[in-house]
């Protein structure tokens, strides 16, 4: 995307604009971002079982994947695991423009992380991340996460 | 194009068996034909084998694999206990039993074998549309 910045000291209101030919998911980003509405994560690191720690803000860029075990929801990114404040069915909503798709009942994965899929013997398919961990791709949400990769593809 | 090949197969399938139950049944009251009996036993195999195969969506935990293996073993019992109820009526060779397991067995491993072939084909596909993805992500 091409990017033209101008600077006008006489302009009384700073904006944006912004020259689309398909509202894709990376637009909807920037408009987010325009409107300070940029989704961002707030968490605390998962280690141990302490949850007094410092809170942090998380990019969602930045997430393999959403996990949620034992009433917990964890963030998993390069650069640890993180505790989030919300739940799997807000963070499928609000993630949805980024990526985000469930692929089990508790795991939502960020698709522009995945390294690759890879089928097992056992007819399981995993979701493969640069970070060496895998995602299991739960048969019931096959035909969901199928739809999600169509979808994205046509706005891409 | 897939999906109208897909509702002709689905009518071609319906008219065919809706055909050949009525005759069977036909044939069966008026004694016309000895077969007859055979035609609805296959129906009765078709039906227990739709039915047990329909539930694949359930347990999602267990692997595919396993739950190919549990719904052939599922329904070679249910087969089994009909075969067993009309064995009552007319006794039924150790050679039919065994007639019956093979026709059984070998669709059905075939089936799955195409099966399994197809999951591989999915997932690169998949993996495919993902470097797509990916690619324009990062343009």
């Amino acid at each position: 995307m091409k990017l033209n910045l101008y600077e006008d000291k006489k302009t009384k209101e700073e904006h944006v604009d912004v020259y689309f030919t398909n509202m894709r998911p990376m637009i909807r980003q920037l408009i987010d971002t325009v409107n300070s509405e940029r989704p961002m994560l707030s968490g605390r690191p998962a280690d141990e079982d302490l949850d007094d720690g410092d809170e942090i803000m998380i990019d969602p860029k930045e997430v393999y994947y959403l996990d949620f075990v034992d009433r917990k929801l964890f963030a998993y990114t390069g650069d640890g695991v993180f505790r989030v404040m919300k739940t799997l069915a807000e963070c499928e909503e609000l993630l949805w423009n980024y990526g985000f798709v469930r692929v089990s009942k508790s795991d939502l994965v960020n698709v522009f992380k995945i390294r690759t899929l890879k089928p097992a013997f056992n007819m399981k398919v995993y979701a493969c991340f640069d970070n060496g961990e895998k995602i299991c791709v739960n048969r019931s949400y096959k035909k969901k996460f199928d739809e999600y990769l169509q979808e994205m593809r046509r706005m891409a | 194009m897939k999906a109208y090949f897909t509702k002709l197969l689905i009518y071609l399938c319906i008219s065919y068996t809706s055909i050949s139950l009525t005759a069977a049944v036909y044939n069966l009251v008026n004694g016309n034909e000895p077969g007859s009996a055979n035609t609805l036993v296959m129906f009765a195999f078709c039906l227990i084998s739709s039915i047990v195969l329909s539930f694949y969506e359930l347990l999602p935990d267990v692997s595919p694999l396993a739950m190919i293996i549990i719904q052939y073993l599922v329904a070679c019992a249910l087969c089994a206990v009909l075969l067993l109820i009309l064995s009552l009526i007319e006794p039924i060779s150790p050679k039919g039993w065994f007639e019956y397991y093979r026709s059984f067995t070998i669709p059905y491993i075939i089936w799955a074998g195409i099966y399994y072939f197809s999951v591989y084909l999915d997932t690169r596909k998949k993996n495919d549309l993902l470097k797509e993805i990916q690619k324009k992500e990062k343009e």
